[in-house]
């Protein structure tokens, strides 16, 4: 009895510490957001007065609808065609028999621990052949076939029945059919999750995009941000705002598809 | 409505065959069940009509014309799964209406044929509601709803009622023949219970290891098994066994030594040629075929391990002294199956002999 309630003490103790890391940050930048620079300098933890005076100075420096399309087009372009084209490969990786398949895969996940750092060079040096440097396309290109997202499909798929594949096979659909009309809405919790996934990837991508747009008016929100924090005399309540602002679209995407998120990060198919 | 043959058909995965030359005919109208162990090949050969699986070698005719490379859709076939294949995100009324909204056909038409089917099947009142909202039952009469939608000249039933419980079972088994007496269309069913076969077959295929053991009339492989893997697989419980050693051979039948039941003789007709003296044979005999003592022909008595009253009859599961396991089924009064042992007739008229291949020897 003491021993299970001592048990469920530490428990409840150590959940709490790791809820408190968790939160902290965010409760701090929003926080941080209504204070002054030297306020946040001294640690104060608790809610401000300096909002506006902080949204003013975000507005007048920073050309926030530009950046914020921007951050916006490449997310949703690059998530767009990353969940198409990663999860078609899912589906051909688990429906598809070869012999080269399970070899082909493997030397697929060997390529995810290459680091990026190391590919960013050649991959510069291609895109500037091809006269892509300082456009959307040099950001984009090099995402959309993310071996983590076909991993991911192609582990989901296992839990897609094959009888519905021969079903629609008797009904007459060509796979691209079966693909859009049967496969794509029976996974749909597993689409909402990779969604989430790969737009917070897209959204947060920092060191490509420093690489590859050069020109103030094709910048993003996370070089805008880490441009600020660069000034002589950072001003962190006007930083922390930024933050928040460009917090939110990966939040609204995250409640809107919650309830799909869990059931696809759960596998489920129903 | 529409025959279907089979010539020579051949399946392979790389060097691994799994149906090793099938020819079969089957006619218009008519209901054939494939049965057979896990892994004798039944579902791929179903697979192979449908357009599921390539195949290797040999021919397939539907009404007279060679189907080998055509699209499954264009076969004039409809398939049953399983697992009931209903796509989890339509409706009943969508699931039904799904080919031929791909078919191109108009969207009264569609409406039609889909309230036709649900009319048959009793399914007006579950047209709008998605698969998960339904019992198995009720799926699996979708699915069959499906099926008839596209007015196929042949129907492929793949286990169906393997995922149902035992009482629905029965109930959706006597639907389906009364499905196939309204539709009067060919139906081949594939199915490792083998009561469902001897009841709803017109015809059934026995098969085994990717080749067909025996194709016949229900009661034609109970009475008349072509090998002891037929006579085994049909009836249950199963036929029983019994090792022997030929001991006398002559003109018109042979004399067999039951070489672990005491010891007994039995005196075999047989009309084709009898094993030579020496040789050793298996003795078949159903549970159901065992006499009363003194009731005529060779006895033997085993101990009794387990009895199954069942009320109409019960199951007695006997041991031999050297370990061989026989059922017998009695009908008479359970009261009377106390004792530890029983003594029990072999009526040679309805004994089986096979040869020690497996062949049956008539």
């Amino acid at each position: 009895m003491t021993f299970a309630m001592l048990r469920r003490g530490i428990v409840y103790v150590l959940l709490s510490l790791a809820a408190f890391v968790s939160v902290f940050p965010f409760y701090w930048m929003v926080v941080g957001a209504t204070n002054t620079s030297a306020e946040i300098i001294k640690g104060k933890t608790s809610l401000g007065s300096a909002l506006i005076t902080n949204a003013t100075a975000f507005f007048t420096q920073v050309d926030a609808l530009r950046i914020f399309w921007n951050s916006g087009v490449i997310a949703v372009v690059a998530t767009a065609l990353t969940l198409l084209v990663s999860s078609l490969a899912g589906y051909g990786f688990e429906m598809f028999r070869s012999r080269l398949r399970e070899k082909l895969f493997g030397f697929l996940l060997l390529l995810l621990s290459i680091p990026f750092a190391a590919m960013m060079v050649p991959l510069f040096v291609m895109f500037s052949q091809a006269k892509l440097v300082n456009t959307f396309t040099a950001v984009i290109l090099p995402t959309i076939a993310s071996i983590f997202i076909i991993f991911y499909f192609r582990q989901a798929t296992k839990a897609f029945p094959r009888e519905l594949r021969d079903a629609a096979k008797i009904d007459g659909l060509k796979e691209w059919q079966i693909f859009l009309y049967v496969y794509l809405p029976v996974m749909r919790s597993t689409y909402a999750a990779a969604t989430i996934i790969v737009f917070m990837a897209n959204w947060n991508n920092y060191l490509w995009p420093l690489v590859v747009l050069q020109t103030a008016e094709n910048k993003t929100i996370t070089l805008i941000l880490s441009g600020l924090t660069a000034a002589y005399t950072p001003d962190y309540g006007l930083i922390l705002f930024g933050t928040v602002l460009a917090t939110l679209p990966t939040l609204i995407i995250f409640f809107l598809l919650q309830r799909r998120f869990v059931e696809g990060m759960l596998g489920a198919v129903k | 409505m529409s025959s279907l043959k089979l010539t020579d058909v051949h399946k392979s995965y790389g060097k691994l065959e799994v149906i090793k030359g099938v020819d079969l005919e089957i006619q218009s109208k008519e209901f054939v069940v494939f049965v057979g162990p896990s892994g004798c090949g039944k579902s791929t050969l179903l697979r192979m009509i449908a357009g599921l699986e390539h195949i290797t070698s040999g021919d397939l005719e539907i009404g007279g014309v060679r189907m080998n490379d055509v699209d499954p859709s264009k076969r004039g076939i409809a398939m049953v799964f399983q697992s009931y294949a209903l796509y989890p995100h339509m409706t009943v009324r969508e699931n039904m209406g799904f080919a031929l909204r791909f078919a191109g056909v108009a969207k009264d038409q569609i409406a039609k044929q889909v309230n036709e089917a649900a009319r048959i099947l009793a399914l007006e009142p579950l047209l709008d509601r998605l698969p998960k909202e339904l019992s198995g039952g009720q799926r699996q009469r979708v699915a069959i709803g499906r099926a008839i939608v596209r007015n196929p000249q042949v129907f492929l039933f793949d286990e169906p009622l393997s995922n149902l419980d035992a009482e629905l079972r029965v109930h959706m088994r006597i639907e389906i023949a009364r499905l196939h007496k309204e539709l009067q269309t060919t139906i081949i069913y594939v199915t490792h219970d083998q009561v469902e076969a001897m009841t709803l077959a017109d015809t059934i295929v026995v098969l085994r290891d990717g080749i067909i053991e025996q194709v016949g009339k229900p009661l034609d492989l109970y009475d008349n098994p072509a090998n002891l893997f037929v006579a085994g697989f049909i009836g249950s419980p199963k036929m029983n066994f019994m090792a022997g050693v030929v001991t006398a051979s002559g003109h018109g039948g042979v004399t067999v030594e039951l070489t672990n039941q005491g010891k007994a003789h039995v005196v075999l007709p047989l009309s084709g040629p009898a094993p030579a003296v020496g040789a050793a044979v298996t003795v078949g005999v159903r549970p159901e075929h065992f006499g009363l003592a003194g009731s005529g022909g060779p006895e033997i008595t085993v101990a009794i391990d387990v009895a199954e009253h069942l009320g109409s009859t019960s199951y007695i599961y006997a041991n031999t002294k050297s370990g061989e396991q026989i059922i017998i089924e009695r009908e008479e009064s359970r009261h009377e199956l106390g004792h530890e042992s029983i003594t029990v007739a072999i009526d040679p008229a309805k004994t089986f002999l096979f040869s020690a291949a497996g062949e049956r020897l008539r």
